[in-house]
């Protein structure tokens, strides 16, 4: 086992950062590394470097009159506090002080022939700060605006405002060694994490038993030099060959799988796919509107439901009603909504008309679009590819189109942009450092180099990927982890809950997370949804290379670029309108009607250019008895009559959201009426929305679908069909053709 | 006497103000871009030094100062919506030498790592300068910035990494980094 030179341990090793046990193990795998021990030189001599040009950087100064106002502080605080909190006496100090204080005051005005107050404010005019101090108030009017200046706690254990939003690495691994001292590195996470996996040994094995194998070496042999120098005079040669030659790119190998020899193995969706993973999705029911006049959801923008279904369909299967997700299905179609037009990141247009599949209630469809951004004016990206390279991933549907499709991405980046590989399998490991895409050949290499192979430490590899994004973060542009996988963890932090508080404090970092899911058979849906969920993330299916363009060339602002976060959709039903209403979809995605205005609850982002469309199906007022589930209520009122509730308005639509980057969110509002439009009248969009959220609640077999029949859909979907540039709508037609047989047949079986 | 340790304390507390004031005004200047800016971060710094308990500060009276700056710093940087010349800065400094072979010479001269390390991320130039200018232990560093321990140190190898293969990818900045391990 060598130590690999791209170890963090090395450059604290070298800086001599590392405490007595760390330093022994690492200068004891040092011993058999010349690769090592050259960087650590290498590593030194940099440093040694660093630190005489920094000294030759010239030095700042405070003004005369600041170092007087701060050493007169000094002074006269020295006398008063330090003394009072700890003995309780200080006439003497006070006394002395005093006449510091008086002799300093005094110099100060004589000699600049002003009072240290005048000196003071004068010093500070023209700035900016935006505050104004004058010498007797200083300490009481200093405002406290950060944490640290509460004098019970020491600083220590106070997170910096900023830079909390920068997570520690490894809050996972780390089981109470959150202490100084301790430091622990990724890859002893990863060991630390692999050891405690009984029956995965992997590579406790080599790393383990390197470290207790080797004799203790004495440790002058090894130990740092102070400053730079030393000797290895061949040190230099490998040190260029080294970054100049490309590393060939090795993935661990050779793990478990079983769920491999079955993947392929498509006639079993019918019978049995326990081993693909899907939350219970239960439709969204009719709600009163007198009693919930709110509802309140978070948007998705996530496309994977579509193209899982897809796949299940053109297999002439059914998929599993837990799988179809409507408002996913909905929104992987491109609307033709125009961008806003004004500063916002997005627009918002409402339509009403009836509900093809239940002429008598109206259907509401509120339809979002991100500003677009044009491929020059993209901002600079920083993106951080983690590929699952477990043995689940090498089906030809896995990490074979992932190694076909994102060259279609790379393809469009420049020089502006840079890439990293990170893979995960048993262990996980920076397979490309971030580099610039102006070195095209070198991605692709690396990229194409990868193999599969091994099992699945997702939680790992999600660390190292997160760590790489954060080490080149650039500001103002897109600093993305793309996640590749099957999403079958096996290995490490496999417990979802765990996982997901993972991404949860990664997200803090700034960083987005795009989550693309390949392959069947083992397909974990649930895990992968809900980690693109809770890391300010998106999520895209991916199951053909003409999905991969889609997603990452077409879609590709969308899915990198985030204009907006955190956006929320409130709907407020006016009751003397609505008797009931229903949200289609979304059922994990609505929030509590507190939530809304609550900036501190995650929600899902949009992309520049992403549409984003939610369907209400309303009951009008007095027409509501007969819905399922609805009892008429024997003891409410009628509707009492607010003022705004004699308007025409069915509802307002009221919209967060929060900069990308920003903290606090900002509210948009749009009351809406309905002018009574049959669907025939309505746009294409609209029909075409509404025959794909009707063959969603056919294909889950929805007791709200109504007279919704595969043949309306299709007419409904070549009535919306439209322009249709990229034949995705003509691609749901016919899909919507191949789900006649399944439909048609289960309902024969049942 | 009382009053003599109190003025020993008295003196050390200037004498910390004096070694640190230049470390502390570029630190915030890094962040802020402005130096008379960078001037009021740090005055407020030392301000707000001498309204704490100093006694629980025993210890780590550096990095408190260096975490009480940063915030300062940026909270300053907020406020003025100014842009983050560690971000902005690549490419800058060269652009007063016109001449092309002055700058190359330059760049041996003045500091070429220098000039690499501006066109790191952020992150990374900032435990650079504090592990290397400020001298502050990862821990410290870990303390100022709000990282784990582990962040800073990927952070550092990361950064250091990146210059010494950008010194190699330069010939001339090469050869002093050869010469240095020869």
């Amino acid at each position: 086992m060598t130590l690999d030179p791209n170890d963090p341990r090395l450059t604290a090793y070298a800086l001599g950062e590392l405490d007595e046990t760390e330093r022994a193990a690492v200068e004891s795998e040092l011993l058999f590394s010349e690769a090592a021990r050259q960087e650590v030189e290498e590593i030194q001599a940099t440093a040694g470097l660093l630190k005489e040009e920094f000294s030759s950087e010239p030095g700042f100064e405070l003004s005369q009159s600041q170092n007087a106002l701060i050493e007169h502080r000094l002074d006269s605080r020295t006398t008063r506090n330090s003394w009072t909190t700890s003995r309780g006496l200080y006439a003497g100090g006070a006394l002395l002080a005093a006449a510091s204080l008086f002799l300093v005051v005094y110099l100060n005005w004589s000699q600049r022939g002003t009072s240290l107050e005048n000196a003071f404010e004068k010093d500070r005019n023209g700035k900016t700060i935006g505050r104004e101090i004058s010498t007797g108030r200083v300490a009481k009017e200093l405002p406290k605006p950060f944490e640290v200046a509460n004098p019970r706690k020491p600083p220590v254990q106070q997170a910096p405002r900023q830079g909390s939003n920068k997570r520690p690495v490894g809050q996972i691994a780390r089981e109470g060694q959150g202490d100084a001292g301790t430091q622990l590195t990724v890859r002893d996470q990863l060991v630390s994490q692999l050891q405690s996996q009984a029956g995965q040994l992997v590579r406790k094995e080599v790393v383990g038993n390197t470290r207790l194998a080797v004799p203790m070496v004495p440790p002058a042999t090894l130990r740092p030099t102070a400053g730079p120098g030393g000797g290895g005079g061949t040190a230099a040669h490998s040190f260029l060959q080294k970054f100049l030659l490309q590393d060939k790119v090795s993935v661990p190998q050779g793990y478990d799988s079983e769920e491999l020899k079955s993947s392929h193995d498509k006639g079993r969706y019918r019978q049995n796919f326990n081993t693909e993973a899907y939350d219970r999705l239960v439709d969204n029911p009719f709600l009163r509107a007198i009693q919930n006049p709110l509802s309140t959801f978070s948007i998705d923008v996530d496309t994977a439901a579509y193209a899982n279904l897809r796949r299940f369909l053109s297999s002439g299967a059914l998929p599993p009603k837990d799988a179809v997700r409507i408002e996913e299905m909905v929104n992987y179609f491109a609307y033709s909504y125009t961008g806003p037009n004004n500063s916002d990141p997005f627009s918002t247009q409402v339509e009403v008309a009836s509900a093809p599949w239940k002429p008598e209630h109206r259907l509401v469809k509120v339809g979002l679009k991100g500003r677009d951004i044009a491929q020059e004016k993209r901002p600079p990206s920083n993106l951080v590819f983690l590929i699952d390279v477990s043995g689940s991933m090498q089906p030809p549907n896995k990490l074979p189109l992932i190694k076909r499709g994102l060259p279609l991405l790379i393809e469009k980046l420049t020089e502006n942009d840079r890439v990293a590989i990170v893979v995960y399998a048993g262990a996980s490991g920076l397979v490309l450092p971030s580099t610039t895409c102006d070195h095209k050949a070198k991605i692709l290499t690396a990229l194409e180099n990868l193999e599969a192979g091994g099992s699945t430490n997702g939680a790992s590899g999600i660390q190292l990927a997160y760590d790489t994004a954060v080490a080149n973060f650039i500001k103002g542009g897109t600093n993305r982890v793309i996640l590749a996988t099957d999403g079958d963890f096996n290995v490490g932090v496999t417990n979802q809950g765990e996982l997901t508080r993972l991404i949860e404090e990664k997200a803090k970092s700034g960083v987005f997370l795009s989550v693309l899911g390949f392959g069947m058979g083992n397909y974990k849906d649930s895990t992968l949804e809900k980690l693109a969920d809770n890391g300010n993330g998106n999520y895209a299916y991916v199951d053909s290379l003409q999905e991969a363009r889609k997603v990452l060339v077409e879609e590709m602002g969308g899915t990198l670029i985030t204009i907006a976060k955190d956006v929320k959709i409130q709907v407020e039903f006016n009751p003397a309108l609505v008797g009931a209403y229903r949200l289609i979809g979304y059922e994990n995605r609505i929030l509590r009607a507190e939530d809304f205005n609550d900036d501190t609850k995650d929600a899902g982002e949009i992309g520049a250019g992403h549409t984003v469309t939610a369907l209400y199906e309303v009951v009008l007022a007095g027409k509501e008895g007969a819905l399922p589930g609805i009892d008429v209520l024997k003891y409410q009122k009628p509707v009492e009559a607010s003022r705004e509730s004699k308007s025409r308005e069915l509802l307002t639509v009221k919209l967060r959201y929060k900069e990308p980057d920003g903290m606090t969110s900002k509210l948009m509002q749009f009351p809406v009426s309905d002018r009574g439009a049959g669907w025939a009248q309505a746009s294409r969009d609209f029909k075409f929305a509404s025959a794909v959220a009707a063959l969603g609640m056919i294909l889950r077999d929805s007791p709200y679908k109504g007279n919704a029949t595969i043949d309306s859909v299709l007419e409904l979907a070549e009535a919306g069909k439209g322009e249709d540039k990229q034949g995705y709508r003509s691609e749901f037609i016919d899909l919507a053709k191949t789900a006649r047989g399944p439909v048609e047949g289960t309902k024969i079986t049942n | 006497m009382k009053s003599s340790e109190n003025q020993d304390q008295s003196s050390n507390l200037k004498a910390l103000l004096h070694r640190l004031q230049g470390p502390l005004i570029r630190y915030a200047f890094q962040i802020t871009g402005d130096l008379e800016c960078s001037r009021d971060v740090v005055q407020d710094t030392f301000l707000q030094l001498c309204s704490e308990n100093r006694a629980s500060l025993n210890g780590h009276l550096e990095p408190w100062l260096y975490t009480v700056c940063r915030n300062r710093a940026l909270d300053v940087r907020r406020k003025e919506g100014r842009m983050n010349p560690l971000t902005e800065a690549t490419g800058e400094p060269s652009s007063d030498s016109p001449d092309p072979s002055v700058s190359i010479e330059q760049t041996e001269t003045l500091g070429s790592a220098l000039k690499i390390l501006e066109t790191l991320p952020a992150s990374q130039q900032e435990v650079i300068r504090l592990k290397f200018q400020s001298e502050l232990s990862y821990k410290e560093i870990s303390q100022v910035m709000g990282l784990s321990v582990t962040n800073v140190g990927f952070l550092i190898h990361t950064g250091l990494k990146t210059i010494r293969q950008t010194m190699l990818a330069q010939p001339r900045a090469n050869s002093k980094v050869l010469r240095r391990i020869k």
